[in-house]
């Protein structure tokens, strides 16, 4: 009987000021959480696979670059306007770097980088560029479609919002 | 009593008096439902929808977007019929505008940040999902919000 009570009191609690404050407590915490600390969101589009593939769920870490700054093969959210809204990508090149591809491999500073993470074929030819100050170069790990339709470049490290969770 | 009053007066003010943020936001709406295609629609609602795109732009409308070639100072007619031509090209087109930051800069102009998502099946099967970054500024003209510019924001630099 007792346990009855305490089950009940459990799901049905008495509307007490305690109560109350609790709830208010625990509301705020989530929204400020889930709203500005670890964002959840789902994965819409193809550029990341096989890595992250469409229709997946993750949660954007958003405190990963509080005390440093995004490194080459970090996977980063970039943003647009806001937070509704962002891009996964790979940081390749960092400010200062030059970037190019040739027939489908990465090269930084005229360095072939060894890229694990791209399973499918790529054939892309990029002349070397150098990226700005203050922002890192991007790009999806899919490659296997033509370099026109791929978003991906230099952007701005003010937009890199975080790091998915897993 | 009167605390109660109070609050429930500006939740009323708040929520139901239109501000001029809200007429804004309208604007955009209209401009998301119109340009929006379900693949049901009739050429009547097709050129009722192509007419209305041009009436929330002012005479003529700036487009600013890079290595585009669509740039250019286009006329109400001029867009209504490149809109009506797009639409054209999609069975199926859902056009959303997300994170609209707005702001007033000067009496009379808004000047609005938002992500454009445009995602559609086009008339050859193949699916679209586009993303931008726009940066707008409305007119007030008589009461109305109208679209004077619209700048195409780089957001990766190839």
């Amino acid at each position: 009987m007792a346990v009855n009570r305490r089950i009940r009191q459990f799901f049905l609690p008495s509307l007490t000021p305690t109560l109350l404050i609790r709830v208010f407590l625990v509301s705020l915490f989530a929204y400020l959480f889930f709203g500005y600390v670890c964002t959840p969101f789902t994965i819409q589009g193809i550029s990341m696979e096989p890595t992250y593939s469409n229709g997946g769920v993750n949660f954007c870490w958003r405190l990963r670059y509080l005390l440093s700054g995004p490194k080459r093969h970090d996977v980063v959210a970039v943003r647009f306007a806001g937070s509704r809204v962002m891009l996964l990508k790979r940081v390749v090149a960092q400010e200062g770097e030059q970037v190019e591809f040739h027939a489908g491999r990465l090269y930084v500073d005229g360095k072939e980088i060894e890229e694990p993470y791209v399973r499918f074929p790529c054939s892309w030819n990029l002349p070397s560029r150098r990226v700005e100050k203050d922002c890192v170069y991007v790009v999806g790990d899919n490659r296997n479609m033509p370099i026109e339709n791929h978003h991906f470049g230099q952007t701005s490290k003010v937009r890199i919002m975080g790091v998915p969770l897993w | 009593m009167g605390v109660l009053m109070v609050i429930i007066g500006i939740i009323f003010a708040v929520t139901v008096l239109p501000s001029e943020e809200k007429r804004v936001k309208k604007r955009f709406q209209l401009l998301s439902e119109w340009i929006s295609k379900s693949p049901e629609e009739n050429p009547i609602t097709m050129l009722q929808k192509m007419k209305d795109i041009g009436t929330l732009f002012v005479e003529p409308c700036e487009l600013k977007a890079p290595h585009e070639s669509l740039s250019g100072s286009y006329p109400r007619q001029e867009i209504s019929a490149y809109a009506g031509s797009a639409r054209s090209h999609f069975f199926q087109l859902d056009f959303k505008f997300y994170d609209l930051h707005i702001a007033f800069p000067e009496k009379e102009v808004a000047k609005v940040t938002l992500t454009a998502r445009l995602i559609g099946k086009s008339t050859a099967g193949e699916q679209v999902d586009e993303i931008r970054e726009l940066e707008c500024l409305l007119k007030k003209i008589d009461k109305k919000w109208f679209f004077n510019q619209i700048e195409v924001i780089e957001v990766l630099k190839k």
